[in-house]
């Protein structure tokens, strides 16, 4: 499957916050895709999108560190596995989640990460130049699709409000956390690179950072057709793609 | 429902040429520690030692004591992996489930889509010699078979045409969910499996096997698979074992059972493996934890970029 482009297709619909819960309930419901699978595949899709912007050679940093910020939800649990393929693609993933769940499918996939050796921070440093020395990219894992609005103003806020301030790439999941679904920022974190798992989101056409990938191969056919996802080709056995640069 | 094809007259050994895996020499460099987190343990792999060069072999595993990795730079080809026993590969797979918190579901689809790519990589989409990209893929009762289901899935997402053939569906919730997502992605069953095998010769390119896995006892292969896999036998297209060739000792290998031409070997291989003599020896083992593969010594083969599986040895 060739990436040129063929034919002019139609660009991706970009989801509403209630087709983008609808789809999911599809996914669980009627197809019967477990939330472990799920976040599995979207976790590992985002650390290769992670190693396409941030190739190991091109790091800055002498030692390939990332920073992985995790929310307490579902996002955060994306955040957990999208850190543990990075460890086996040999970068060196920090994580940070403070707000650990009592979900017990949470809690697996932090013992997983911690049985890798992957390294916990207790806190997040406020004095962002501590996080800008240490790594080469920050992967916002906050918030998702599913945070209501004002929740970046909640228990997140003063994670997020360092992550406003920090000089290096932040790579957003889904959707750059503290963002309104479809009407997008005001004011809140700036993501070098955005990976929408499925397909985009309606805020993402206010995203202007450097590279937008798409995590939406595993996606059925036919929810993509119900859905109206055109969505992007996907070279050979790729699990993401690049969409067109932004302006 | 049996989809027939129209059986295309060429060539039936289509396929592109040996793939090795590139020589990467490294080691991990300690993990730093940023201010404000606990320190973890470094990470230093023990230096891989030079062996003598093998030559002519189909595929290098060694019996786990004794593991030492060959020296490649003149044949290209990837390093020598350990060969696990029934018994390791169980306690490996338990230490993952248990001590590790891998899920099932988890476990089943990370190796059911890697068996996916492998079968893309032996078996290109343009390679193949059927008009159609089809694929058969018949799957057992237990764990080979569901992730036999999950490859199935990612043939399809791959834009090859699976056909499943799983005449004894399981019980258990999570088998019975990953065939509703096959089912549900349009991926036809097959009621029966023709025992004239010249039918299924012309209507795919390949078959994959994930009737029996290492979790099977002795003798299974003589019991309900029996029939399946004597029809294996005898088709004429290539077959892709998951795991464990359908029907073989797991440690002894095969007496008189199905000749794979693809193995894709889960976590590591089988000691079996010893025996295969087919056209590509594939490990997916890239998500196994680096301690994980420490303590059962599996010496795993280098993974270029984000791969999750590789050639084990390039084919003669």
């Amino acid at each position: 499957m060739s990436s040129v482009p063929g034919p002019s297709r139609e660009p991706p619909r970009y989801l509403s916050k209630a087709e983008a819960e609808a789809i999911e309930k599809e996914l669980l419901e009627d197809y019967r895709f477990g939330r472990q699978q799920l976040i599995e595949i979207w976790g590992h899709a985002c650390a290769v999108a992670v190693t396409k912007a941030f190739p190991l050679p091109s790091l800055p940093r002498k030692q390939p560190t990332v920073l992985v910020v995790c929310g307490p939800a579902q996002n955060g649990a994306i955040g957990l596995v999208c850190a543990r393929h990075l460890r086996i693609f040999d970068y060196e993933p920090t994580i940070f989640y403070p707000k650990r769940s009592l979900d017990p499918l949470y809690r697996d996939f932090t013992t997983q990460c911690e049985k890798m050796d992957i390294p916990f921070l207790s806190y997040l440093p406020t004095e962002v130049q501590l996080i800008n020395d240490a790594y080469n990219a920050v992967v916002d894992a906050v918030l998702g699709a599913e945070a209501e609005l004002g929740e970046g103003r909640g228990p997140c806020a003063g994670i997020l409000a360092t992550l406003k301030h920090v000089r290096i790439p932040i790579v957003s999941l889904d959707v750059p956390s503290g963002w309104d679904v479809e009407a997008g920022s005001s004011g809140g974190i700036s993501p070098d690179v955005l990976v929408s798992l499925m397909a985009p989101k309606q805020c993402a056409r206010r995203f202007l950072g450097r590279q937008h990938f798409v995590a939406g191969r595993f996606v059925p056919y036919d929810v993509q057709k119900k859905f109206e996802l055109n969505p992007p080709e996907y070279p050979g056995t790729e699990c993401v793609v690049a969409l067109s640069a932004p302006q | 429902m049996l989809r027939t094809h129209r059986a295309v007259l060429e060539d039936p050994s289509g396929g592109s040429g040996p793939r090795a895996a590139p020589l990467r020499v490294g080691t991990r460099s300690p993990h730093a520690c940023p201010r404000g987190g606990p320190s973890p343990a470094p990470h230093s792999p023990a230096p891989r030692a030079a062996g003598a060069e093998r030559a002519g072999t189909q595929i290098a595993a060694v019996a786990k004591a004794t593991a030492s990795r060959v020296s490649m730079a003149a044949a290209g080809t990837a390093p020598t992996s350990a060969a696990s026993g029934k018994a390791e590969a169980e306690a490996i797979e338990k230490e993952l489930l248990e001590d590790y918190r891998f899920g099932r579901q988890q476990l089943i689809e990370i190796w059911g889509h890697a068996c996916a790519v492998a079968v893309t990589k032996a078996f290109p989409l343009p390679s193949l010699p059927r008009k159609q990209p089809t694929v058969l893929v018949v799957c057992g009762p237990a764990q080979n078979g569901a992730i036999g289901l999950v490859c199935a899935r990612h043939l399809r997402i791959f834009d090859y045409e699976p056909t499943i053939f799983y005449p004894k569906r399981s019980l258990d919730p999570l088998y019975r969910d990953f065939t509703t997502q096959c089912e549900k992605m349009d991926i036809p069953f097959l009621s029966y499996l023709p025992t004239e095998v010249q039918l299924i010769n012309d209507a795919y390119n390949a078959v994959v096997d994930a009737v029996l896995g290492a979790e099977a006892e002795l003798g299974e292969g003589r019991g309900p698979c029996a029939g399946i896999l004597a029809t294996l036998k005898h088709v004429r297209i290539p077959i892709v074992s998951l795991d464990v060739p359908s029907g073989w000792d797991v440690e002894a290998g095969s007496s008189g059972g199905i000749s794979p031409d693809v193995l894709v070997s889960l976590m590591a291989p089988k000691q079996c493996a010893r025996r295969f003599l087919g056209r590509q020896h594939f490990v997916a083992g890239r998500f196994v934890p680096y301690d994980v593969q420490k303590k059962f010594e599996l010496n795993p083969p280098e993974y270029p970029g984000t791969e999750c599986v590789v050639a084990l040895s390039a084919p003669q």
